[in-house]
Formats: structure tokens, sequence, C-alpha cells
């Protein structure tokens, strides 16, 4: 309640350029501001306008990457040609043919809302002439997590990166969450890296604010290799812990440099689950057998205990085994949640993470940021083909 | 966080508040008819979405017509009037509010349920409604303020959370609230919509107006409780007075009128009645042919006949089963 209402709205940050109501208000618009109903004297509507205007801050150049869902273009400041920006154009789908496609709306909706040093921050949105919308994004040439993760031969790093690295991750989704807005599709190549090697969480096309009570979700989010046991189940009441699953997943597979739980279809991934972490049950999972979609192999596996996790993890130390375990707890309501993960004593212990510019990079990542701003989100690459819808549109919800 | 830092960030607060004269400002350059057509259009969007969601529960339809009243607003701040017509923009608002507050209704359904209408009347002005928007589709409500307010309220009443210097029993006190959160929420659904109240305050400011409005003893009181030091507990009040004389100037009884609003009450009805039945089924159909997978349609046939075990399962559960419609 501190806030006063009584103020122009703050001088737009250069994050969001497109602020200038409050400036126009005062000066008019480029000093031609229409004195009557601006269509009739046959100006452009003031929105339009301000449209134009925003659309003129920036040169497109260069295509990164091509998809179905989008182009990404490279891009800079006309008036500034060093300040590059990646331009993401959304196609019009012939497949859907209700309007702006649910995945940029979700994406708009929230990142115009977020602002985070691991957020990858949206500059702009224009439209242009053909009705495209354009995302103007920051630029992030240096590849994502997977890019890393998969080059074992060429990139080596340390425990010290990997906690660098789950750092960055681990403050992104904590302000998803305190913004109430559960992100549903982490994984490492959306996890993008910027020149100074800040990770920048993506592709927000899956993205949602939390539910009110008793106002169901739909479970069909987040790309299989990482989506939580109460997904796979069939939940349609759920927290940012879905999220979270997604975090420990990641942490893992930058330990081991190769995605830890990969099955190849919902119930090959259960079985994994049941495998790599143990089997749910009403015992360590009250409720869990209630789940729409509940089926586990028999007989059951018990939960994995800290010597097998340190001895397939044990790169992470002592601490780091402790919290990837924490965010592996198949009961949500146990799991550890964004705040809980940030006062983890493994932070402190040593190593000390790695600073962002001396960080493990690759070359090759413009490229890379082509593909991954053009994806459909909540899907694997290599099943890119066409049988792959999105997992998520407006027609299950 | 802090729920100001929180707001301070919100393209509500860094884009669509201003002072009083730069809005009024704003409107002229605009438009100078403006104000009083839009807020014609906007008494008629209301009706209609309270009317098409008459049968969801009280939150959900409240933030989805909530929100396109909103946009409609603040759309037409930079349209004008005379280029476009309300009654397509709010039908356009309303289909839009549906994407955005997670509540799809399928176009095609949308479009012949209202009648006269076509999908592509819709999304005519779709792009435009969200270009006049600019693009930020996030809209702050006070509603869920309310709600926790009244929680705490009712707790302090029944002693749940200690309030030194309570001038009521418990029981006395906890009528006086349940008084007043629905004298509150009426002004919330109706004048918060209809004047400009979220162009001038955070939600929780109007949430507290509206509290005010319903009885100033006991906000009164509560803000005591909350910020016992002046000088802000002074400021904050005569914050709140100034939203709620904005706040009464459309009182929740006041009725809409026109030959508009009773064409829209009957495509609202209209609408309400296709919605519901066979939704899931048409829903099912058209995803199994855009994923064109194979054994696809019977994936849908076996999930179909597990949710009808689902709820039938659910059915016993205390809260009952859950929704099947607009999970997203």
């Amino acid at each position: 309640m501190a806030v006063s209402p009584l103020v122009f709205p703050p001088a737009p940050a250069d994050k969001n350029a497109g602020a200038k109501l409050s400036k126009l208000s005062n000066q008019g618009f480029n000093g031609a501001a229409p004195e009557g109903p601006s269509a009739s004297s046959g100006t452009r509507d003031l929105a339009e306008q301000m449209n134009e205007e925003e659309k003129q801050k920036y040169v497109k150049g260069k295509k990164l990457g091509e998809g179905t869902y989008a182009n990404v273009y490279l891009g800079h400041l006309r008036d500034d040609p060093k300040r590059l920006v990646a331009i993401k154009k959304i196609k019009i789908q012939k497949e859907y043919t209700e309007g702006m496609a649910p995945d940029a709306v979700r994406e708009l909706k929230h990142l115009q809302e977020i602002s985070h040093p691991n957020i990858i921050s949206l500059l702009s949105v224009f439209s242009s002439k053909d009705q495209n919308l354009n995302l103007v994004l920051e630029y992030l040439p240096l590849g994502d997590l997977e890019m890393l993760i998969k080059d074992v031969e060429g990139v080596r790093y340390g425990a010290a990166d990997i906690k660098a690295w789950m750092g960055m991750l681990s403050r992104a989704i904590w302000f998803c969450h305190e913004n109430f807005v559960l992100h549903r599709d982490i994984k490492p190549n959306n996890l993008l890296i910027a020149a100074d090697g800040e990770v920048k969480l993506a592709d927000f096309g899956l993205a949602r604010s939390f539910s009110d009570p008793y106002r169901i979700m739909t479970s069909n989010v987040i790309t299989r290799w990482y989506r939580p046991p109460e997904l796979l189940f069939g939940a349609k009441h759920y927290s940012g812990a879905v999220d979270i699953w997604s975090v420990g997943l990641v942490f893992a597979e930058l330990v081991i440099r190769t995605p830890y739980i990969a099955g190849d279809t919902e119930v090959g991934q259960v079985n994994l689950i049941c495998q790599a972490v143990g089997t749910p049950t009403e015992e360590n999972w009250p409720g869990v057998s209630k789940l729409p979609e509940y089926a586990v192999p028999d007989p059951p596996n018990p939960i994995r205990g800290r010597d097998q996790y340190l001895g397939t993890f044990g790169t992470a130390g002592q601490e780091g085994v402790d919290l990837l375990m924490a965010m592996l707890i198949l009961d949500p309501r146990k799991r550890i949640t964004a705040r809980e993960v940030l006062q983890h004593p493994w932070w402190a212990s040593e190593p000390k993470p790695t600073r962002k510019q001396d960080l493990p990079r690759k070359e090759g990542g413009a490229e890379k940021i082509g593909e991954d701003l053009k994806r459909r989100p909540g899907i694997l690459d290599d099943e890119r083909g066409a049988k792959v819808a999105r997992k998520l549109d407006f027609g299950k919800m | 966080m802090s729920e100001d830092e929180r707001y301070r960030t919100s393209t509500q607060y860094r884009y669509w508040s201003y002072t009083p004269d730069s809005l009024a400002e704003l409107r002229t350059t605009t438009n100078r008819i403006a104000a009083d057509r839009v807020r014609e259009a906007v008494q008629s969007a209301r009706e209609a979405a309270v009317v098409s969601s008459a049968e969801t529960s009280e939150t959900e339809n409240g933030s989805r017509a909530a929100t396109a009243i909103q946009y409609i607003k603040r759309f037409y701040i930079t349209n004008s009037l005379m280029t476009y017509h309300p009654t397509s923009i709010l039908k356009t608002a309303l289909f839009f509010a549906t994407k955005t507050e997670n509540h799809y209704f399928r176009l095609t359904k949308f479009a012949d349920a209202i009648g006269k209408t076509t999908p592509e009347d819709v999304l005519a002005s779709e792009f435009l409604l969200t270009q006049g928007l600019r693009f930020t589709f996030d809209v702050r409500h006070p509603f869920r303020a309310l709600e926790g307010a009244v929680m705490e309220l009712q707790a302090m009443a029944n002693g749940q959370i200690p309030a030194a210097d309570k001038p009521w029993e418990g029981r006395e006190m906890g009528k006086r609230v349940k008084d007043a959160h629905g004298k509150a929420r009426e002004y919330l659904k109706t004048s918060a919509l209809l004047t400009d109240v979220y162009f001038h305050f955070t939600p929780s400011q109007i949430m507290m107006a509206s509290l005010l409005i319903a009885d100033p003893d006991l906000l009164t009181w509560y803000i005591g409780v909350k910020l016992p030091a002046e000088p802000m507990r002074e400021k904050v009040m005569m914050t709140l007075e100034d939203c709620s004389s904005i706040l009464r100037t459309v009182e929740p009884t006041s009725q809409p009128s026109g030959d508009e609003l009773k064409e829209l009450k009957r495509l609202a009805k209209k609408l309400n009645k296709c919605r519901n039945p066979e939704k899931m089924d048409l829903v099912g159909l058209q995803r199994a042919k855009r994923e064109g997978e194979d054994g696809e349609e019977e994936k849908a046939i076996k999930k179909r006949k597990l949710e009808r075990e689902k709820s039938a399962r659910e059915g016993d559960d205390l809260f009952g089963p859950a929704l099947t419609k607009n999970e997203s």
C-alpha cells in the first residue's frame, strides 16, 4: 500500500522502451497529436503510431533459425548497431486457426511481467504489416546448457561450474514462483547463455500463473524426461514442485552429462522413475494411488538411498547430493521449494561457484539461439518431426 | 519480495497507471467523446460477461469478465471509438480474455453460440486489440486481495490471530466481516470495473476502499491494527478515501441500459447454453486430427474411460469430483 497511485508510470527502463504513454500525454505525439477523432482526419490511431515507432527502433538482420512456430533473426538497435537483439517472429500457423497462438499469448503475458537477470528479457514487441508478432529478445550468443552437457569431448567442467549454473537456474525459478508463475518446461536447451556467461531461463510458451484453489490445470506439460511423477499420474492440481523436479533432473544431467531419466513413452518414464528414484506408493506419498493415471510396475522398488546417489552423483559432494535428493522427492508436498533451494547449505560449501566470466563456453551459439527460440514448447528435440504436436493446445484446456 | 515491489514491476503499474489528469489528456487526444461511450461499452461487456459465465464459480468468472473489461478500457485509451465499434471489440475482448485467463473456449463454438457472428468477426479485431493493449495481457485484480483480507479478519474475529483492542466480541465481529465481504465484493465486481480506479490505484488499495465503503468502522480499525504508526496510517486512509469516492460514483445497483446490452444479454445466454455438452469430445477429435498419430483415438477413448472412472471414484471425495473442463 505504500505505492502512491498519483504518479506517472516510471520512465521506462530500456527493457520496456514501449512505455511512452505518459510522455505522449505531455507532449502530444511528435507534435502531431490528433485534435479530434483521429480516424476521421485520416490520421492513424495512437496505438498504431506507437507500434510503428517501436518497430523503427530495430533493424532485422540475418535469419538465425526457421521453424514451424517461429523464425528467429539477428537484429540490432537502429541507433546503436553494436547492441544486438534476437527477433522472434511468430508465424501465422495454418493448423491453428483461432487467432494469436496459445504459446505466444503465454510467452507474452508472462515475459512482459517478469524481469530478472536469469530470465530472458523481452525488450520489445511490435507487429509487422502482415500482422506477425515480433518479440524482441535479448541476444544470447553462447548457446545453451544442453550444448555444453553434450560436448563431453570438447567441454570440460567441474563441480564449481555446475554450482554456478545451478545457482543461476535456481534463482530464475525462485523468481518465477515468487511471482506466482509456473514455467512448466524447464530443460537444458531452455537455459540459454549470455555473452558474459549468465544463464537465462527462456521459453515461457507453457507457463501459467498459479491456479486458484480448486481450479484444475492440465497435467500435459513439461517435456517428458523432465516431467515429475505427479504429472505423469495425471494430477490436475499442482504447484511449483513440478518445476523443482525438472530443476533436479537438470542438476543430475549436468553431473552425469546425459539425461538421467529418459523414457521413450510416458509409461516408460514412470518405470524409469521407479528404478532411478523409487516407486511412488501410499507409504512414501499418501494419496498417490488416487491420482487418475496412477500405475506402477510390480514389485515396488524402495526409495534409492543416499549411498546410491553418492555413487552416481558423488562429484556434486555430500551437500550437493543432499540437495539433489530433496529435489527428487516423489511426494510433491515434501519436495524442496525454490526458496528452500536457495537456503540450502550446498551453496556455501566448497567449492565456491565459478565466476560467470570464467565458466566454460563453446562457440556456435548463434545458430543455437536460433534453434532454441523457434522451437515449440514441451517437446524433445528428437521428436521434432511431423507426428509430434505441441504438448499443450488450448483445445485441451 | 514484498507485494509492493512485485506490483511495481507489473505492466499494470508501468504501462497502465496514470494520474487523473494524464489519463484525461490521453483520452482527449484519442477521442474527445471516448470516455462516456467506453463506459457504455464496458457496462455492456460486464453484463454480457457476467451472464455468459453465470454457471462457473465466482472467482473464475469474476476474473475473466473483469479482465475483458480492463482490456476494453485500456484499448480505448489509444484507439478511437469512432474507428472501432465497441460491440466488435467487446466480442474479441471476451474471447481473448478466455485465452489469457486460462479459460479457453473454442472459437467456432464461441462464434456459433453468440450467433450473427463468424469466427472471422471475432478474430478480425484480435490483433488490433492486442496491439492496443501494447501486448501486455496481465491484469491484476483486487478479488484475491479481498479473500485474503477477509480470511485474516475472520481469523482475528475467532481469535486464531490475536488482535489487541478488538472493539467487537468474536461472533459479532464474524458477522460484520461476513456482511462487509459480500458488500465489498459487489463494489469490486461492478464499481471497480466501471470506474477508472484500476488506472489510479493498486489492487490492494481498491480492495481496502471497497471495504471502507462496506464497513467504515471495521476497515478503520483494521488499518489501525496493520499500520499503527502515523503518518503512514493517515496517508493510507486518505488514499482509500480518494479511491472509495471514485467507486461510489457508480453504485453496484445501477443498471446499464440500451439495446446493445439487451442484444448482448441474449447472445450471452445462448452462448452459455451451448457451452458445456460434448465440448470435451470435440476437443479430443480436434486433437487427434492435429496430432495425426495412429492410435491416438484409442488413447482418447481410454482416457475418457479413465476419466469416467475417476469421477466415479472422486464422487466420494470430500470436495466432490474434480471439474473436467477448462483445465490449462
